[in-house]
């Protein structure tokens, strides 16, 4: 066929441009389409009727639905694998791949596996590859593997740019066909602000190409008056090329459009999805060319492609005639219209079809579809009658064909109505799948909801709108369906030579859905998982209906009684990009962190802050952090200490407050001093500490660690609320930059930029508190030695945090003054024996165990914790945090983590371990058996490569035993 | 830029973002001890952004929160008109704003200055100075200053347009017509804690959106990527006061 004698000039078409041309590639072949075109019809357009390869036996397929609602059409684009062709829109250069080919499209390798069905029956993987014994592993594995899964992923696809938006509305309604507009229109005149999904480009569902009447006028006049009522209504958000992929609690509708997935909250849902249409069943009812009616109306209205040169239309309805008038319009030859009714009723269409010279046949029907070569083309179809359901006199009679249209019946579009709880019955007498048991606030509206005639659509269309808007007045009346259903009750004809499909994805047959009865699978949910019909992309789409038909009449039953399974979210596929979205990670920097940057700091994640490890590169890692450890010990060095947590507790019961949250005594701290603070859980463990620096009478200025503070600021208010002391608890980390400049040089060097405060060792003692001026900066003083070393903690507001920096740098150039980073300041302080909560202590940490009794002040009567660690001290004591020291050199450095063993006991683990730059010796800190614990007695760490080392006992601090220099 | 102009790092006290503003080509004028954008190379061009959707850095201006049981009294006394419910804000004579986050916290942002409103009484030092020269007796509720010039970043956003950005980064219907003006929001921007407040400009929607300073650079990036769609634009100070003495 060639592509001139395909195109249909306009009218039809209503989605392409005709003055845009557009070059595209398919399998590596080039082909030209329109602007507007999906990959599938401008492939129709150029005579391409074998899209893909059918899953199992590898069976040519093509257009079945043109509406993305098969796996027929699934193909691959670059990265992107499983690409609707019947959605997804041409445009220039585009390369399209077919999926699941061996070889080529045409001559597909592995097309022989159609002969070997037999052995294929359903479930037939629950019996075979596994004997004889390992024969899975060997043979069969591989083989699954190759076969699994439909396209190809690629691990180095690019990024793509995904993102979410939030969307509010009192009524949407999904689907934007005519019931759908009208649904929209009433909702919007009651008031209401309705949001209209579509998932095609343009709005009117069926009325933009199904036929309503014989002479196809009304359709185009209702679309296009609702149409424009909808786009002139303020109040109503279009959304085309969307769609509403899943029905969550309390009407929360992820719509997808594009990369972007709006989560959607509604007051109330109109469900306007619609019907999908079924295939009838008989033999090579796949063959490209067998299509559904609405996809050939598609094909002619949507996109100007005339289906085929001759048609032959298999009808279990009026529908079928009102296609066969479309395809005579569109110039198609119509060989046939064979209806499967004995007796259909009268209609307009049926006498404007036969008026045009279409030969009608009554109660017969489709049993073949005759294969072109290669089963790669329709050539004709075997005509039957009917004797009875699923029965038919083989006659044999051969019609000549290139393409077949089904219409036959529908099913509505259930999916998001059931995943609401909605429930499916079957209506026997309209032999269709019907919908009730809706949740409040969820309305159905249209041929979801058995409505079929168009009149019928729109006041149901109306009603649902009205209902969801909480409209005034008279509810609007609907009225009865004046024809009979569109649904035959049973086309499905099975051919004694098998190849009737009922689910395309997963090539099963008639034969396949009645051994799994035949096995006794009588519920729809066991049928699905032994045959695996329903499994694949469409979802039951096409195969759901004609199961449960099936089924039911073998198992004995209704069809409402063998139900069907469960409709789970998504309704179509959905990227993981879409579901990802724009990743949102929320980053800390501290007011110092790009003169970190500038200085070459290799940065560490805590938390959500960024911290320097150290200055330099890391290739040299070890020797700058021993050279920033070096210059704290013997000259002078800064630190960043922004990310510490801040608390202000300020009132009358402060230091009541404090006392009952830490472990320590408050009452008595002097204003102007710092006092340490130990934090325990109810369980007595340990889980916070800092300091509090009393500012005046009624407040402390708190310091928290870094990943503690918002979970301790939490837990203050938290229990403040049971307490209802006179306090008032403010979470200022941000508020406050900070850095501790250390070193024996460090008071000259600070005194050069400080104001108001006298460094003097007598006027500012060890753990003293001031405020004053630093660099022209309100400043807060602390002088505390975490690191062990003469050094100040200058607090100050973060928005001046980078000045303050640079003055300090400035201020202690002269004496040498160096950034040091968070690994530096670990070894400092692990050489003053202090302990890091969460490094050094862990879920069962009581102060005891870690030597830290000294914290925990006897007399008050209450803190947290404090009834737990007097019980659990009744216990016997398990282990104890001890300082230990290696001498001389180490091949192995032991980790932290590392189990201490005693004997093949273990006792406990390395907590922190560095080789000391001040002591040249191993040393760290361990939990180890309380026996072991007592300074010089030798223990035993088992290393990563599994070899033991041993290690004393010392005592703590490792450096500067008798805190000399930090209190210089 | 010509040498000479004012920078951020002439000040002491420097916005959070001013790296971005930089690298966005900020023109700075001093304010409040800080350097401020004042515009971005194309003034007229960023009033007329500003009414689309338009980002502004307020961080430099002046803004001081209260918190604890008596802040409302204590803020009456001091002739702060203080909002009666929470999560309600109420433009003050001099032009600042009091934002009340709960019973006992209040959040007042200084008046836009060369705005229309900008009086005398800056209103943000004023109450910082009350306090720390008449601390409250005995016995009374209380409430304290929070240093919320430093644990917030301030940014405006302005315009039309600024409901649909706000949907991409914010659970919260900020729409005109579901948000009215002086309405609060204490929610998730971007997956960062943020109040947001509804202060008209110019008749148009604009939100005020206060959130950890610490996180401001990743916070404006944020919502630069989320105003790209709309063509949305960093304004300046200029812009702003354009914006609220227009009528």
């Amino acid at each position: 066929m060639s592509a001139e004698t395909l195109r249909l000039p306009a009218p039809s078409g209503a989605l392409v441009d005709r003055s845009k041309r557009v070059a595209f590639t398919f399998e590596g072949r080039g082909y030209e389409g329109f602007a507007g075109d999906t990959i599938a019809s401008a492939l129709a357009a150029n005579g391409v009727r074998v899209l893909s390869r059918s899953f199992k036996y590898h069976r040519p397929r093509g257009i079945l639905t043109m509406a993305g609602q098969d796996a027929n059409t699934l193909v691959q684009i670059g990265a992107e694998p499983n690409v609707l062709a019947d959605r997804a829109p041409i445009s220039d250069g585009l390369a399209v791949v077919p999926q699941n080919v061996s070889g080529s499209l045409e001559r597909d390798r592995a097309a022989f596996m159609g002969r070997l069905g037999r052995f294929m029956p359903a479930g037939f993987y629950y019996r075979a590859f596994y004997r004889p014994r390992g024969i899975w592993q060997r043979f069969w594995e591989p083989i699954v593997r190759r076969s699994a899964g439909l396209g190809r992923v690629d691990t180095n696809a690019p990024h793509g740019y995904f993102d979410k938006a939030y969307g509010f509305y009192d009524v949407a309604v999904i689907g934007g066909g005519p019931a759908g507009l009208s649904a929209a229109l009433s909702a919007a005149q009651s008031g209401a602000e309705v949001l209209l999904v579509e998932e095609f480009p343009i709005l009117g569902g069926a009325l933009t190409y199904a036929r309503f009447d014989a002479a196809g006028e009304q359709a185009a006049a209702q679309c296009t008056e609702l149409v424009a009522a909808v786009e002139a209504a303020p109040n109503i958000t279009v959304m085309t090329n969307a769609v509403c992929n899943g029905w969550f609690a309390d009407n929360w509708l992820p719509v997808i459009r594009g990369n972007r997935l709006h989560k959607v909250r509604a007051g109330e849902v109109v469900l306007a999805a619609g019907a999908l249409e079924q295939p009838a069943i008989f033999r090579n009812n796949d063959l490209p060319g067998v299509m559904m009616g609405s996809a050939a109306q598609r094909l002619i209205r949507l996109y100007g492609v005339r289906p085929g040169r001759s048609a032959l239309v298999l009808a279990g309805n009026n529908h079928g005639y009102l296609v066969a008038l479309d395809l005579l319009d569109a110039g198609v030859e119509i060989a046939a219209v064979i209806d499967q009714r004995q007796a259909p009723p009268p209609d307009p269409a049926i006498d404007e079809v036969i008026a045009r010279g279409v030969r009608v046949l009554s109660g017969h029907t489709v049993s073949q579809a005759v294969a072109g070569p290669g089963k790669r083309s329709t050539v004709g179809a075997v005509i039957d009658s009917i004797v009875g359901p699923g029965e038919v006199a083989r006659q044999g009679e051969r019609v000549a064909c290139d393409t077949i249209a089904m219409c036959v019946g529908y099913t509505p579009t259930y999916q998001l109505a059931l995943q609401a709880g909605g429930r499916l019955g079957y209506d026997d007498a309209a032999a269709m799948f019907s919908i009730d048991g809706l949740p409040e606030h969820l309305h159905l509206a249209g041929s979801v909801n058995g409505r079929h005639d168009l009149e019928a659509v729109l006041a149901d269309g109306r009603r649902a709108g009205w209902r969801a808007a909480g409209g005034a007045g008279a509810e609007p009346s609907v009225p009865a369906e004046t024809g009979e259903s569109p649904n035959f009750p049973w086309p499905i004809y099975p051919h004694p030579k098998g190849k009737d499909f009922v689910d395309f994805d997963e090539d099963l047959q008639v034969r396949d859905i009645l051994s799994s009865a035949a096995e006794g699978y009588s519920e729809l949910e066991l049928v699905k998982r032994f045959s695996t019909v329903g499994m694949g992309p469409s979802q039951g789409r096409h195969s759901a209906l004609s199961t449960a038909r099936l089924i039911a009449k073998a198992s004995g039953r209704t069809v409402a009684q063998t139900g069907v399974t469960t409709a789970r979210p998504p309704f179509t596929g959905e990227k993981l990009g879409v579901l990802a979205g724009r990743a949102f990670n929320p980053e800390r920097y501290t007011a110092m962190h790009h003169r970190h940057l500038e200085a070459g700091a290799k940065m560490m994640p805590a938390g959500l802050w960024w911290r320097p490890a150290y200055y330099g590169a890391p290739a040299q890692r070890e020797a700058c952090i021993r050279e920033e450890a070096l210059a704290v010990r013997n000259g002078l060095a800064l630190v960043d200490v922004s990310t510490l947590g801040g608390l202000e507790v300020r009132g009358p019961d402060a230091a009541e407050f404090l006392e009952r949250m830490y472990t320590f005594a408050y009452k008595k701290q002097p204003i102007g001093r710092a006092r340490y603070v130990l934090m325990t859980n109810e369980a007595g463990t340990i889980i916070d500490d800092g300091v509090a620096c009393r500012l005046g009478p009624e407040h402390f200025y708190v310091t928290a660690t870094t990943g503690g503070v918002d979970r301790i600021y939490l837990s203050m208010l938290w229990w403040n609320a049971r307490w209802r002391l006179d306090v008032d608890v403010a979470n200022v980390t941000a508020a406050y930059a900070g850095v501790n400049i250390a070193g024996p040089r460090s008071r000259d060097a600070l005194a050069a930029v400080t104001e108001g405060v006298d460094l003097g060792a007598e006027a500012f003692p060890y753990m003293g508190v001031r405020e004053g001026l630093c660099a022209g900066i309100p400043a807060r003083f602390i002088r505390v030695g975490f690191v062990g070393e003469l050094g100040y903690e200058v607090h100050v507001p973060a928005s001046q945090g980078e000045a303050l920096w640079d003055a300090m740098m400035d201020a202690g150039a002269a004496q040498g003054i160096r950034p040091f980073g968070v690994e530096a300041q670990r070894v400092l302080r692990l050489e003053k024996g202090h302990i890091i909560i969460g490094q050094d202590t862990d879920a069962m940490s009581h102060p005891h165990e870690v030597d830290m009794a000294w914290a925990i002040a006897k007399k008050k009567p209450f803190f947290v914790g404090g009834r737990s660690i007097e019980l659990r001290l009744r216990q016997p004591t398990t282990r104890k945090l001890a300082g230990f020291a290696i001498e001389g050199p180490v091949g192995e450095m032991p980790g932290e983590s590392n189990l201490v063993l005693r004997g093949n006991t273990i006792a406990g683990f390395v907590t922190s371990v560095v080789r000391s730059p001040n002591l040249e010796k191993v040393i760290g800190l361990a939990y180890v058996h309380p026996d072991d614990a007592e300074v010089g007695k030798p223990i035993e760490i088992k290393l990563d490569s599994g070899r033991k080392l041993g290690a004393e006992v010392v005592p703590l601090p490792f450096y500067d035993p008798d805190n000399q220099r930090q209190e210089m | 830029m010509a040498t000479g102009a004012p920078q951020p790092t002439d000040h002491l006290r420097r916005s959070f973002v001013y790296r971005e503003l930089l690298s966005a080509g900020a023109h700075f004028e001093g304010e409040g001890g800080a350097a401020i954008a004042t515009h971005f190379g194309d003034p007229a061009g960023e009033e007329a952004a500003a009414r689309r959707l338009g980002l502004a850095d307020l961080s430099p201006l002046a803004r001081v929160g209260f918190k604890g049981a008596g802040t409302a009294e204590w803020l009456a006394k001091q002739k702060v008109a203080v909002p009666p419910e929470s999560n309600q804000a109420v433009t003050q004579d001099g032009g600042a704003l009091a934002a009340r986050l709960a019973p006992g916290e209040v959040l007042i942002l200084g008046a836009i200055p060369g705005g229309a409103l900008a009086g005398e009484d800056d209103l943000p030092a004023r109450l910082a100075a009350a306090w720390a020269k008449a601390p409250i007796p005995p016995k009374t509720p209380r409430g304290f200053p929070v240093p919320r010039a430093d644990t917030h970043a301030w940014f405006l956003l302005t315009g039309a347009d600024s409901p649909a950005m706000f949907a991409k980064v914010c659970g919260v219907d900020l729409r005109p017509a579901k948000f009215a003006p002086g309405c609060i929001a204490q929610t998730s921007i971007a997956r960062l804690n943020g109040t947001v407040i509804r202060d008209d400009k110019g008749r148009l929607p604009a939100y005020h959106l206060l959130a950890d300073s610490a996180s401001a650079a990743y916070l404006w990036g944020c919502l630069r990527d989320a105003m790209t769609e709309f063509g949305g634009a960093p304004i300046g100070l200029q812009a702003v006061r354009a914006l609220v003495n227009s009528t």
